[in-house]
């Protein structure tokens, strides 16, 4: 049987659609649930809050706040030529959380958390935010 | 079900280890063995806890370490529960010998990465996070905590001295700990001057990569006509999961998994936090313990950070915590943890903690996160 036979037809897509709408679509890809609401922007093929399994696809906002963030002087294997910056959960406009990274912020001094950011697509991986007030970094 | 207690314990120095995570799993597994006054052929079922052996191309590693014991035809199974995976295969013996099933079970857990360099190490820890989500979008386990002490600090009034108590306490343990990692104490100048990992997190708020192994056995009450060390009753073996990704919680100020953990692990034992005398909890990172201490239930939301500059938590004050020196400065061999604290807790009650003694041993919590909270493991035990 073909995977895709397994699916919702509600649910289309998969991590790498996900991560392709980062990287390709511009956009941050997520699930509404229709029972209790929740928004999430996890792959999944069941509310992780209420456990409801026809999960409906949701485009998120763009923009949102800090609610919680670091800035890494040790990077990881993926992002080694880009320390230090930021790593942040952001609580998005219409619902919704999602972690991204800032390549723009290095210093603890130039972030605080309820600052204000948007979704900055690029062809680096992951999600990546840029301040709001900001002019996207060419390429 | 029937009574099952903690008979035997042993752990190596964690650190960095010459021989392999199978050698060293095997000599703390013979070793914990010998002081329950058990022989290699009583054990029914031998759980294993390698998380990372395939940084050692070695998979399978249960049936070696059974060959090397003299029991080849003792069955075996490896489990994997991140930084956890131990502690899970505690559970998991507890409820093989509490059911029935098996009359003792040896518990072993090792880990060996140092021949890895830093980056490498670094990068196999990354794949306990959501790789897809979290670790593709910039984090590293550093980070993740980094986020939540964030999100505490803008919470709550924090000093940075408050976080740097946890870190010169544990180093103040684990210097009296000959299986610690870190066998030196630091003042609170040497913390504050350590270089950012992950703001604000410090390097002295960082638990280091060590190798290590660890090994429990458990026996039925019934089984134990002459333990040789003093037991540990194990009051309530609990397992609990979370929703894990930072970004589909609801609070950041807490673990999720721990406070269901906790919670049934009282009920379980018929106790409550004050009827605790001493505790290892998971200090992957400072705000780790600070974080642990108040989703146990043993401090208020806000105050554990606290309690902590004002020497609650040391080894003399009214809630000794850490006591071995914790992740932070025993060392945090990701697979050996979860045994290792019991190891501490063991050692606590049959008078072998020499130098670093609690002053109250009836009763004690072990707390082991996988990862960032995922999967949680408490473990409450007594004396007889």
């Amino acid at each position: 049987m073909d995977a895709s036979e397994n699916q919702s037809p509600t649910v289309p897509h998969s991590i790498d659609d996900f991560v392709k709408g980062y990287e390709e679509a511009g956009k941050l890809r997520g699930f509404r649930c229709p029972n209790c609401g929740l928004v999430t922007a996890t792959w999944g093929l069941a509310c992780s809050r209420c456990g409801r399994p026809d999960l409906e696809e949701a485009e998120l906002s763009p923009r949102g706040c800090i609610i919680a963030c670091t800035i890494l002087h040790v990077p990881g294997n993926e992002f080694l030529n880009d320390a230090p910056y930021a790593y942040v959960v952001v609580e998005l406009d219409g619902g919704g959380r999602i972690t991204g990274w800032m390549p723009t912020v290095r210093a603890e001094t130039d972030l605080k958390i309820g600052e204000r950011v948007r979704f900055n697509p690029s062809y680096r991986p992951g999600v990546q935010f840029i301040k709001e007030s900001e002019v996207p970094p060419s390429g | 079900m029937r009574e099952a207690w903690v008979v035997g314990a042993a752990s190596n120095r964690f650190g960095k280890m010459k021989e392999t995570g199978r050698e060293a799993a095997t000599r703390v597994s013979l070793e914990a063995i010998r002081q329950s006054g058990l022989e290699p052929k009583d054990i029914g079922y031998t759980f294993v806890a390698n998380c990372f052996g395939i940084a050692e191309h070695q998979a399978h590693v249960g049936p070696l370490i059974n060959n090397g014991l003299g029991i080849p035809d003792t069955p075996s199974v490896t489990l994997e529960s991140a930084c956890s995976s131990s502690s899970a295969a505690l559970h998991e013996a507890f409820v093989h010998v509490a059911g029935g099933f098996d009359d003792a079970a040896l518990v072993v857990g090792a880990e060996k990465l140092s021949h890895m360099d830093t980056l490498a190490a670094t990068s196999y820890f990354a794949i306990a996070a959501d790789y897809a989500f979290e670790t593709m979008n910039g984090a590293t386990f550093p980070g993740l905590y980094a986020t939540l002490a964030s999100a505490y600090r803008k919470a709550f009034p924090t000093t940075d001295e408050m976080f740097g108590a946890v870190a010169v306490k544990n180093h103040a343990n684990a210097a009296r700990n000959p299986h610690a990692h870190f066998q030196k104490e630091i003042s609170m100048a040497t913390y504050l001057a350590s270089p950012m990992v992950a703001s604000p997190l410090r390097l002295y708020d960082c638990c280091p990569f060590s190798d290590g192994a660890s090994a429990v056995v458990v026996a039925a009450k019934d089984f134990m006509k002459k333990p040789v060390s003093e037991p540990l009753v194990i009051r309530a073996s609990v397992r609990s999961g979370s929703v894990t990704d930072m970004q589909d919680r609801p609070d950041l100020l807490g673990l999720p998994a721990t406070r269901t953990a906790a919670a049934k692990a009282f009920r379980l034992a018929r106790m409550e936090p004050k009827d605790i005398d001493f505790l290892e909890v998971h200090d992957c990172f400072t705000i780790a313990e600070v974080l642990a201490l108040e989703d146990l239930g043993f401090f208020p939301r806000g105050t554990a950070a606290k309690e902590s500059l004002e020497g609650v938590t040391a080894r003399d004050g009214n809630l000794p915590v850490n006591p071995s020196g914790g992740l932070k400065a025993k060392g945090h061999p990701v697979s050996a943890t979860g045994a290792g604290q019991v190891v501490e807790i063991f050692e606590q009650v049959n008078g072998l903690a020499k130098g670093r003694e609690v002053p109250r041993t009836r009763t004690a919590l072990a707390h082991n996160v996988g990862a960032t909270g995922g999967s949680c493991s408490v473990h409450i035990f007594s004396r007889r």
